[in-house]
């Protein structure tokens, strides 16, 4: 063997990788890791459309880039298409890439305002397209998905995959979309307030007043003119529906204006509609959420008011409800309401319109009609009819307090006390309860009997305007004051409360911790009507201190 | 990336239940460390008070996974990874760590950026390289104190603060290029090559 091949060879091979080095090629691996959305909403177009909605939550995909090649990749594009709605959009441009460096990409689409015309439900597809300075054909990386794009009607409770559904919540994981539903933009649903305003009210000023009373009014006109109207109460589809591994309840929604000119609707379109009403007229519309149900309402001044407007029924069902009726059958619900809340039932929650709209959660676009609006007048013709008999009761509503409500109201409460003056409800005016361990009620408490049905032995509330503090009875079958602790403390913990608390002879403090925050109470126990009382006052802990001359003048007149 | 969302996220998940925030005042402390790359390692560590860490426990602590689904959840635009939970029961602290890759990028212009998505987010240079914010969340009626530290590479150099087109607050900076194998390769092969000639050279002439 010749004696120079061997060094030859090395000086070749470092030559060779040399050049492997300095000129690694144009052609690149891009690695991209996609997770898609499920399902995609036409009412929600607006949301898909902004970034910074709800944080972010609504994105049609969102793609990692890691760039998996020896050299660095300059100016990495992405773009997208979904054919038939959007054309080639470029997401954005990474400057460089390094070997090995990952980049995120998330696709917030902005569908076309006919996208809310789509009334079928239908599979779409997205293209994904990568490319990069230098890259050829066959380094441009291509990937495509498919996704299922429903009808503008169509609501879809969840978007989590049924593996990780835990509670009750995240079978409900989008009521916060549920604004994209009301639509006081909508240019019919602006004709009908105007049409009500003028028609029923004959004038309302409750956006300006900020008063209860006016918006109340304002509430129970809108349901007298659904009344007149002979709105009637009626079902639509809901069905279970699957894309990937997600499995979710489908709700087919009327929209507002659709409730307004087919004269019907169900719990929640009912409660759409009147929301949207009243955000058309400048009011605070309010959803309540509860298991099987829903109802409209409205806040404030910080207090919160419900009407049942499913009151209407029909003729084929019966039982028709006056105005008056079902503001009180609302204010009613909203009562248990609130103490749900209170008792942290994942089931119970609001959707605060306006409070959503702020957060990017903007209502579908819809164009004009005016074929529609001629149907508003054809109704309207109605409201003319019967105004004269029926406005008259619509005057002078005295609303009970609301509650703290937005979802998260107060904490749990402490215990027990008398049974007494209660009045079911009422405002007191320092009256003292009856029965052992009575305590006298702070002027202008409600007192209310039995205040949470689903919890027998909770048989007397005291509370005050705000809800934000309150004297509670437990009389609880148990022999000593740690053995009815201890029940309340199981009882408590069915609903998602935990109950921490100390008990030093007849005395009991302690803390009720819920989804809803935290209640600081104090309490005395002994011998009540089925076996040991509890009494207990106390307050969410954030305004305890505000509340401690009451809370201390109610526990200093147990006796 | 959003270092806001980072936060509520975390404040979130980790307070959740709003059961946390009594009226004494709670520190917790993030750490964001970036690397060569644009990745995050994220720390965030805390000591609750006895009731506030039965509560915590009772959420998270016992069920981690919770805690994961939670961060990711409030955090839907980015790919988080690699958490991991240290619980120091005798303390009541704990640490959550995670991986947040991509976390900066480089801009068209060559520049890598960072975005806090806070508009006149208030920070404290540290060091060259180390950035802090103190925040009290609204959200939590002022009860917690949030320290946030930024810690950047030493490769990274000439870290300006500027804003986006929308106002808000994003860090700026150059880094270059991380050591790569093309570039050991390239000095392999100059090796090679340099011992080769030498060689051959000896053989030819000595």
């Amino acid at each position: 063997m010749k004696k120079w091949l061997p060094p030859a060879s090395l000086a070749l091979v470092g030559a060779i990788v040399t050049g492997i080095s300095l000129f690694p090629g144009s052609g690149g691996d891009l690695d991209i890791e996609i997770q898609k959305a499920p399902f995609i909403m036409p009412a929600v177009h607006n949301v898909y459309a902004d970034a910074s909605a709800l944080n972010g939550k609504y994105y049609l995909f969102k793609a990692r880039l890691t760039n998996s090649s020896g050299h660095t990749l300059e100016d990495v594009r992405v773009k997208y298409r979904i054919p038939g709605y959007i054309d080639w959009t470029e997401l954005g441009v990474i400057g460089q890439m390094f070997p090995g460096q990952s980049g995120v990409v998330a696709c917030y689409p902005k569908f076309n305002d006919d996208i809310t015309k789509k009334t079928t439900e239908s599979m779409e597809k997205v293209e994904i397209a990568i490319d990069w300075d230098g890259a050829d054909d066959n380094d441009v990386v291509e990937e495509e998905f498919a996704f299922k794009m429903m009808s503008r009607n169509e609501f879809v409770y969840s978007n989590i995959p049924s593996s990780e559904i835990s509670g009750y919540a995240d079978l409900y994981d989008n009521n916060d979309l549920i604004p994209c539903f009301v639509t006081p933009s909508d240019p019919v649903v602006k004709y009908y307030t105007q049409v009500v305003q003028e028609k029923v009210m004959k004038g309302e000023a409750a956006s300006i007043t900020q008063k209860p009373e006016d918006a109340a009014r304002f509430l129970m006109s809108l349901y007298e003119a659904t009344r007149m109207a002979h709105m009637v109460y009626s079902g639509t589809k809901g069905i279970p529906a699957s894309a990937d591994d997600v499995s979710s309840l489908v709700q087919t929604l009327r929209l507002p204006r659709e409730v307004i000119t087919g004269n019907t609707g169900l719990c929640i379109e009912l409660s759409c509609f009147y929301a949207s009403v009243m955000s058309a007229a400048g009011i605070d519309p309010i959803i309540y959420l509860i298991p099987g149900h829903a109802y409209p309402g409205f806040k404030m001044q910080g207090q919160y008011y419900a009407i049942e407007a499913t009151g209407i029924n029909g003729e084929g069902l019966g039982g028709i409800s006056s105005a008056e009726d079902a503001f009180r059958t609302g204010q009613k619900q909203l009562q248990e309401f609130m103490q749900q809340v209170q008792a942290g039932h994942p089931g119970y929650s609001v959707v605060d319109v306006h409070a959503l709209n702020q957060k990017g959660v903007r209502s579908m676009a819809l164009s004009d009609d005016t074929f529609l609006k001629e149907k508003v007048d054809k109704i309207a013709a109605n409201f003319e009819v019967m105004r004269p008999t029926e406005g008259g009761q619509l005057m002078a509503v005295t609303p009970s307090g609301g509650g703290n409500g937005g979802g998260n109201g107060g904490g749990g409460d402490g215990g027990g006390g008398g049974g007494g003056n209660s009045d079911g409800g009422s405002p007191s005016s320092g009256n003292r309860t009856a029965g052992p361990l009575s305590f006298s009620v702070p002027s202008g408490w409600t007192v209310r009997k039995q205040p949470f049905p689903n919890m027998p032995v909770y048989t007397l509330l005291a509370e005050s305007p705000d809800q934000m503090a309150n004297a509670a009875v437990y009389d609880v079958p148990a022999n000593s004051t740690e053995e009815a602790m201890g029940y309340l403390k199981m009882l408590f913990a069915q609903y998602g409360s935990d109950l921490q608390y100390q008990v030093s002879g007849n005395r009991v403090q302690g803390i009720t911790y819920s989804s809803g925050g935290s209640w600081v109470w104090s309490g005395v126990g002994g011998r009540g009507p089925a076996g040991i009382r509890i009494v207990a006052a106390g307050a969410g802990d954030l305004v305890a201190e505000q509340y401690s001359p009451q809370l201390n003048s109610i526990l200093s007149s147990i006796r | 990336m959003a270092m806001r969302y980072l936060k509520n996220t975390l404040i979130v998940a980790l307070l959740a239940s709003a059961h946390l925030l009594a009226a004494q005042s709670l520190q917790q402390k993030i750490d964001m460390n970036i690397d060569g790359l644009g990745n995050a390692a994220i720390s965030i560590s805390m000591t609750l008070p006895a009731q506030q860490w039965q509560a915590w426990n009772q959420n998270f602590g016992n069920n981690p996974a919770a805690l994961k689904r939670d961060i990711e959840r409030s955090m839907p635009a980015y790919f988080l990874e690699d958490f991991k939970l240290e619980k120091n029961d005798m303390d009541r602290s704990f640490t959550v760590s995670l991986k947040a890759p991509g976390i900066c990028q480089v801009d068209k212009k060559g520049r890598w950026f960072l975005t806090t998505d806070e508009k006149d987010a208030q920070l404290t240079k540290l060091t060259d390289h180390k950035y802090m914010m103190v925040q009290s969340p609204q959200e939590f009626g002022g009860g917690m104190q949030q320290t946030t530290m930024v810690t950047f590479p030493e490769t990274a150099s000439d870290i300006e603060l500027d804003k986006d087109p929308l106002g808000k607050t994003v860090f700026r900076f150059e880094m270059n290029e991380p050591a790569s194998a093309l570039g050991y390769m390239l000095w392999v092969g100059l090796a090679l090559m340099a011992a080769g000639i030498g060689w051959l050279l000896f053989v030819l002439f000595r």
